[in-house]
């Protein structure tokens, strides 16, 4: 794996590259400032970076704001980004997720815990070697001409980029398990699921499919705009939400503010025909009292299934009332 | 878990980089701490403290991985002090909290007394 270390303090980036020397097999190539690795970056396009570990406090312009022009980049869309921060950093978190960090690593680093990340990183980069796919996120619905976008699992979660805030499903996970006890108390998730996913899914050719899900996610994004958020899509038509800003969502109140902005909106697929995503929200479950990682993830759980059950409960109602229709 | 840092085989010359830059480090945020505590000039004294701050950012990011850890959590102790008085009511005041410059003060000393115990890497 190649990776490119940014960071201002030569003595970290002299930390990594012993450790990367004597411990993996990986080669680790050093910036000292935000300018200096796009240069560097520039370089090596004919083999490029396959991990970055970004400093978050730089002179300049700092590992955020290379995170998310890393992000705009064809050759790394998904490429593992992890951010080097100490914990009296936790205020930049939010926005480095935001940006597009993948996960990150705190100052001053234990051996054991980098060897572990980087380990994880390592199997990141094979399984993206495997599918390399971008969202390419459109108003209307073009196809990308010469371009064709792989299939995709109706389960499978998508990277979707450049819509705020909307972060991938591999950096969520990482998100909520490095919360904090204290984070914990003001924090929320929820969700959304897109109705009638399965019909959707297996009328459309993937493209179709990636540009409403990124049509979607934009509509969220924007009713959600003046709260703290995070959003990643989970698959099967589902987007899950975290708030840690004390933020109580009602999840019907935007369902509803979603759906007239989905209704706002024109959707078309490739042959001119109109397409209405509507969703369906599930229940706002709170952090609170969630004291380790497990019952954490059990409440996302639970918020997920919820939106999913929802959407189902919804089908269930329209078919009685067709049905209804017939008996009388 | 120190144990495992120093295993990593070779951190012995890292160290020795670190000692040296600390001298030279610690040099600079006792100056920067004396002419915050000296001024009475708003953007004098904040901008000290900011650079002050910095580099005892840099302190406390590494300073534990080379088996220092209280130099490190002395380090990150101040610059959360200096964060909590740059943003916080007092920042549009010109001064210089005398906690602060206590706090600082303790932590050039702490930065003198590893390196007078450590000569022979910082003379290498």
């Amino acid at each position: 794996m190649k990776i490119l270390a940014v960071d201002d303090d030569p003595i970290i980036l002299e930390l990594l590259s012993h450790f990367v020397e004597s411990m993996t097999d990986h080669q680790l190539v050093t910036a000292s400032c935000a300018e200096n690795a796009l240069k560097v970056m520039q370089d090596h396009t004919r083999r490029p970076f396959d991990c970055f570990l970004l400093d978050i406090q730089m002179p300049g312009s700092d590992g955020i704001a290379l995170a998310a022009q890393i992000r705009t980049m064809d050759s790394y869309f998904d490429a593992p980004i992890l951010m080097l921060t100490a914990m009296s950093e936790k205020q930049y978190f939010d926005s480095a997720f935001a940006a597009g960090a993948t996960d990150y690593i705190t100052k001053p680093f234990e051996v054991n815990e980098l060897q572990a990340r980087i380990g994880l990183v390592e199997r990141v980069v094979e399984s993206n070697r495997g599918k390399t796919r971008k969202v390419f996120a459109t108003k209307a619905l073009k196809a990308e001409p010469g371009k064709a976008t792989p299939p995709i699992q109706l389960h499978e979660p998508v990277s979707i980029y450049e819509v705020d805030n909307v972060i991938e499903f591999r950096a969520m996970e990482n998100y909520i398990q490095h919360l904090t006890r204290n984070d914990l108390f003001g924090s929320t998730v929820f969700a959304f699921t897109i109705r009638d996913i399965q019909n959707f899914h297996s009328a459309m050719t993937p493209f179709e499919f990636y540009s409403m899900l990124s049509d979607v996610s934009e509509v969220i994004s924007d009713t959600l705009g003046s709260h703290q958020f995070l959003m990643t899509y989970a698959g099967s038509g589902t987007f899950l939400c975290i708030t840690e800003s004390g933020w109580s969502p009602e999840p019907k109140m935007l369902e509803n503010s979603i759906n007239i902005a989905l209704s706002q909106i024109e959707l078309f697929d490739n042959q001119g025909q109109m397409i209405e995503p509507r969703l369906c929200a599930g229940r706002a479950e709170r952090l609170i009292w969630k004291s380790d990682a497990s019952s954490v993830m059990h409440a996302v759980s639970i918020a997920h299934m919820s939106a999913e059950a929802a959407a189902q409960e919804y089908a269930r109602i329209q078919q009685n009332f067709w049905q209804i229709g017939r008996l009388v | 878990m120190i144990q495992q840092k120093l295993e990593l085989p070779g951190i012995e010359r890292i160290r020795n980089r670190f000692l040296e830059m600390l001298k030279d480090r610690q040099y600079a945020i006792a100056e920067h701490a004396l002419i915050a505590w000296e001024s009475d000039e708003l953007d004098e004294i904040n901008s000290n403290l900011d650079n002050a701050r910095t580099v005892l950012h840099q302190i406390a990011g590494t300073a534990g991985s080379l088996g220092f850890k209280d130099l490190g959590t002395q380090a990150r102790a101040c610059e959360i002090e200096i964060d909590a008085h740059l943003n916080g009511p007092d920042a549009d005041l010109a001064i210089c909290p005398s906690p602060l410059i206590f706090l600082i003060d303790q932590f050039v000393q702490e930065s003198e007394a590893l390196i007078a115990a450590n000569p022979q890497s910082v003379n290498a």
